[in-house]
């Protein structure tokens, strides 16, 4: 029993850890207490847990009180003077019935002759259940052939695969459409130390990022992200373009499939906020020195054209 | 009529009960150790031998072949000849299945962890012990075949239909999957390429689950099962249908270990629809034994044989029931590739299968030794013990299978995946492995405890090596009577020959198609033969077991074609893998797709990743494999290489052997002075560079076609 108990608690607390996940992304665990929903969570598992230990008790009550009633049947036989027959369970008559069950006086009637090293055989019914399941699984067989393959009613693999890609497209649309997105692209984004994002970009940088550039940006597989020198260019909207478009020939994975314009942005902040940290074990500086162009609008053209010089 | 004396021979059932308790420690103190591996990965002790590619296959190949193999010729030596009251056809014959069983057992545990492997699941071990295995597999079965024919009782029992389909069948699988190619006495190509070796390896895979772990154990359920309970079988017209049901169904359902792959969709139409179909006739087995125990359960209360025997057909009902269910390519979507199907095959495998064999072992020692078990209490806590580990094994499994395959479809509103980086999937169930080596653990525990209660018992007895037995001859020209099934019993060679036919029918309605009707199998233009490099290439990552973790076959969702392939939108094509011998996709994603790797990350990246994937992806349980930075490829096996390949059918030209040396140095620099701009120097011939011009390869030739076709 208390196997049972502590499995049954293992799926609960297994599946309802993943139903938070997917809620809060992983910040649940992060700051459990401080969740908002925590109270929410406690108050279910509670519910759950008390439904659990009552249904338990339930099982032990109704055990408890068949056994007086057996108790008190075999006495008055006894009183009676005859012999204590227990009468069947519902369930057991119910079983009994759906598998046809001979009782077990009448089993001599169909003991085989067969005797092979002391095993002998009976001759009973196929159950009934057992033999409408093949029946039943034979037929189901015979549509599901004729259902994709004759008739064509329903959808093989890739024609699966277009309506769900297709479906997926509407919902995409109609969300964009009811939740117009920031426009945010390499022609006008502008950084700001914007703490909230920074701190976004950072996660996004973590899971993403690190593994070239490493946790603390100081560059492996990829260029050092902290130090001044640039391949392909240092200012914020540069900075976005590569993430977005990526550079193929030099492994950089272009993440604008992947990453949403708002995560590019966050990153592109971090990457921004994280210049001139000096990490230790820094790659060597890569690229052309970037310094920052003065904050004048009409620089904007200078730029672009370092832009392309640069890559 | 006069009686008979005779003995049955129960020293090679002595041999076969050590050797099953040997090698049942050794493959599971292995799958412990390959199991502790996915969430401390240095349990590899750094060592080339030890790594997870290598073991795994050591652990299933130990598990199946040699703990559950012994066993079942264990059981089927004790109960054939009771059976059939004779003693075995022939002493020699039984030693030299016994030996020779042994030894193919050894060379397994030596080639394996050198990496000499085939790659296609429990069909690993290389070209000249596959010749070995099947030589001893005739050898049993002539045994076999050959008790039968002296023996003194009229009719052939079921657990002896069983042992019979079991032999012909195994023998059928066994060869047609391990056509290969050698190139040399280690290595060898499968004969068969991609969609079509998948077919036929899948075909092997699944029914060697259904003749090697299911059949052989029906028998023996069918056998120790009454003989423990001392009840009657319940019902002989119940062995019948469900026998004859079970083996002739069987055969049709390995496509759906390919569900939502490049096999034609009418193959994997019937691989689900003949799962379904086969629901009943397993759980004919299943009620067949349970209800045999009808009037002996209070006896299961007291019994530890019965006990283990009511856990194991209970197992078999639940896992027969759920590989259907599996079946259906709505479960598939979720289940395949994750740990969900380890937990399934563990249910068998552990609860099926071994608690089977303690409940046998059980029965029969005290028997074969002549005096009670040792101690009735020891067997009781292994039973729980057991049980406890079983459980701790598999629900840990389920959730960490079904938790991580929702986070590989999780999709958020703005239509991007949530979790876009593999390892986040990766490192969510980790605690779940944890809890699943401890499960492995507790199982283990409970074997050691009975492997003590065996040689206790054993020493407390006297050996009886010869038990002398009685019986009268069958009297000759006797005309059966009864029904037709009844008559067929008494006819061996016409039992086996319906038996082949039932088991072949199956296999070559779904084959035949698809090697012979060009359609089944699109052709893409542009995809070309490897080069030599990547040929070796491919070859390390055969030999590292890489197929182990790592699928290459990207399924047609949305959720897959996103994650790996964002930026081609393409998923798997049958027509990409014509010249994959052997195929790669397979069946397990404890690391991401590899099917659209090429191209996505720098040749550096590459080189960083496999010297130190940890140091690359942090938190990675990947292993380093630094000796392919130490170890060079050999040059002399290209040509050989080559020629194999060309034999069965790449299209290599005739006398590209001799300049391909050429060719596979020119890419070699290239790659390693790709590398030297990163500031990595590395020599050109070592393995790493194959290596890296393989998983660089990897989809790039439907990339290829696509940029054609926009031209």
């Amino acid at each position: 029993m208390r196997t049972i108990t502590l499995t049954l608690i293992f799926i609960l607390t297994g599946l309802t850890a993943f139903a938070q996940e997917a809620e809060s992304g992983s910040s649940f665990w992060r700051d459990p207490l401080g969740d908002p929903l925590f109270p929410f969570y406690l108050v279910t598992a509670f519910v759950f847990l008390t439904a659990f230990l009552v249904v338990i008790v339930a099982v032990y009550m109704l055990k408890v009180l068949n056994v007086f009633i057996r108790k008190a049947a075999e006495e008055r036989a006894e009183k009676q003077g005859i012999q204590y027959v227990p009468q069947p369970s519902l369930w057991t008559k119910f079983w009994n019935s759906i598998n046809a069950f001979k009782p077990a006086q009448e089993e001599k009637d169909i003991l085989l002759d067969h005797n092979y090293d002391g095993i002998k055989e009976l001759d009973n019914h196929l159950p009934p259940w057992w033999k409408w399941l093949l029946y039943g699984s034979i037929i189901w067989a015979g549509i599901y052939l004729v259902m994709y393959h004759v008739t064509d009613t329903l959808p093989l693999s890739g024609d699966e695969y277009q309506a769900e890609v297709e479906l997926a497209q509407a919902q995409k649309a109609k969300f964009l459409a009811s939740n117009p997105p920031a426009a945010i692209d390499e022609s006008t984004l502008e950084y700001s130390a914007d703490e909230a994002i920074i701190a976004k970009g950072r996660t996004v940088y973590v899971t993403n990022c690190a593994s070239c550039h490493m946790p603390e940006g100081q560059g492996s597989i990829g260029p050092n992200l902290t130090d001044d020198y640039w391949l392909h260019g240092g200012s914020i909207k540069e900075i976005f373009a590569v993430i977005k478009n990526g550079v193929q020939e030099k492994g950089m994975i272009p993440w604008g499939p992947v990453l949403s314009p708002e995560q590019i942005r966050d990153v592109s902040y971090y990457i921004k906020s994280i210049k001139g940290t000096n990490p230790p074990n820094p790659k060597a500086p890569q690229g052309e020195l970037y310094t920052e162009a003065a904050p004048v609008e009409a620089d904007t053209v200078v730029q672009a054209d370092t832009v392309k010089s640069s890559i | 009529m006069e009686l008979e004396k005779f003995s049955y021979d129960n020293k090679i059932v002595r041999a076969f009960i050590i050797a099953t308790v040997i090698f049942g420690l050794v493959g599971m103190l292995v799958g412990l150790t390959a199991a502790i591996q996915l969430f401390y990965p240095v349990f590899n002790f750094d060592l080339q031998y030890t790594t997870f590619g290598r073991i795994r296959p050591l652990h299933t190949n130990a598990i199946i072949f040699a703990f559950v193999g012994n066993a079942m010729f264990a059981g089927v030596y004790y109960s054939m000849q009771r059976l059939l009251k004779t003693r075995m056809f022939s002493d020699a014959l039984s030693w030299i299945n016994f030996w020779g069983w042994q030894l193919i057992i050894v060379a397994a545990a030596i080639t394996l962890p050198l990496g000499l492997t085939t790659s296609k699941e429990y069909a690993e071990l290389e070209w000249p012990i596959d010749i070995a295995i099947a030589v001893i597999w005739v050898v049993f079965g002539i045994n076999m075949i050959g008790t039968i024919l002296k023996r003194r009782e009229r009719h052939m029992y079921v657990a002896i239909w069983f042992y019979i389909a079991t032999f012909v069948t195994v023998a059928v699988l066994h060869i047609v999957n391990s056509f290969e190619m050698p190139v040399n006495l280690f290595k060898s190509y499968s004969w068969y390429a991609g969609v079509q070796d998948a077919l036929v390896q899948w075909w092997y895979g699944h029914n060697a689950v259904a003749f090697f772990l299911t059949t052989p154990y029906l028998g023996l359920m069918y056998y120790f099962l009454p003989k423990a309970a001392n009840r009657p079988v319940y019902s002989y017209r119940l062995s019948i249908v469900h026998f004859w049901s079970l083996i002739f169904l069987y055969i049709w359902a390995g496509p759906h270990h390919l569900l939502y792959s490049t096999l034609p969709d009418w193959a994997q139409s019937l691989g689900t629809v003949f799962s379904i179909m086969l629901i009943a006739p397993s759980w004919g087995g299943m009620l067949n034994g349970l209800f045999t125990l009808r009037g002996a359960w209070d006896r299961v209360r007291e019994e530890p044989v019965l006990k283990f025997m009511v856990v194991a057909v209970t197992a078999y009902g639940m896992a027969t029931l759920e590989g259907p269910l599996l079946s259906l390519k709505n479960v598939n979507a979720i289940a395949h590739f994750t740990d969900w199907i380890v937990a399934h095959v563990h249910v068998g495998g552990l609860g099926w299968n071994g608690f089977l064999i303690f409940g046998i072992l059980y029965w029969m020692v005290p028997r074969m030794w002549g005096t009670p078990l040792y101690s009735k209490n020891l067997a009781n806590v292994h039973f729980w013990i057991g049980t406890l580990g079983i459980i701790f094994y598999a629900l840990p499994m389920y959730i960490s299978g079904v938790t991580q395959s929702l986070m590989w479809k999780e999709f958020n509103a703005e239509g991007f995946l949530v979790y876009k980086n593999f390892l986040e999937t990766t490192v969510q169930i980790l605690p779940m492995h944890v809890l699943r080596a401890i499960g492995g653990g507790l199982y283990l525990t409970g074997t050691i405890i009975m492997t003590y209660n065996l040689i206790k018992t054993a020493y407390a007895g006297s050996f009886i090596a010869d038990e002398p037995a009685e019986a009268a001859p069958l009297a000759k020209d006797v005309k059966v009577s009864g029904g037709w099934h009844h008559v067929l019993e008494s006819k061996p060679i016409m039992f086996t020959v319906l038996s082949l036919i039932a088991i072949l029918i199956g296999g070559i309605i779904e084959m035949v198609p698809t090697f012979l009707i060009k359609s089944n199998v699109p052709t893409i233009a542009s995809v070309k033969p490897y080069t030599p490099l990547e040929l070796h290439g491919r070859d390390i990552y055969i030999r590292e077991g890489c197929v182990s973790c790592h699928s290459q076959l990207v399924r047609p969702f949305r959720s897959e074609v996103e994650r790996y392939d964002p930026l081609g939108g393409e998923y798997s094509k049958s027509g990409e893998y014509i010249y994959d011998h052997p195929f790669l996709w397979g069946s397990k994603r404890t690391g991401p797709d590899l099917h659209r790797l090429g191209g996505k990350y720098s040749d550096s990246w590459h080189y960083n990743h496999m010297l130190a994937p940890d140091a690359v992806s942090t938190g990675s349980i990947m292993p380093a494999y630094p000796w392919l930075f130490e170890q060079s490829i050999d040059l002399s096996q290209t040509s050989l290489k080559i020629k194999a390949l060309r034999t069965i059918g790449v299209p290599y030209e005739e006398g590209y052997e001799a300049i391909a040396n050429e060719e596979l140095k020119i890419q070699a620099r290239r790659i390693s002075e790709n590398l030297q701009l990163e500031g990595i120097e590395v020599a050109p011939e070592t393995e790493i560079v194959a290596m890296i011009a393989y998983l660089q390869r990897l989809g790039k030739d439907i990339k290829a076609s696509k940029t054609a076709s926009n031209q």
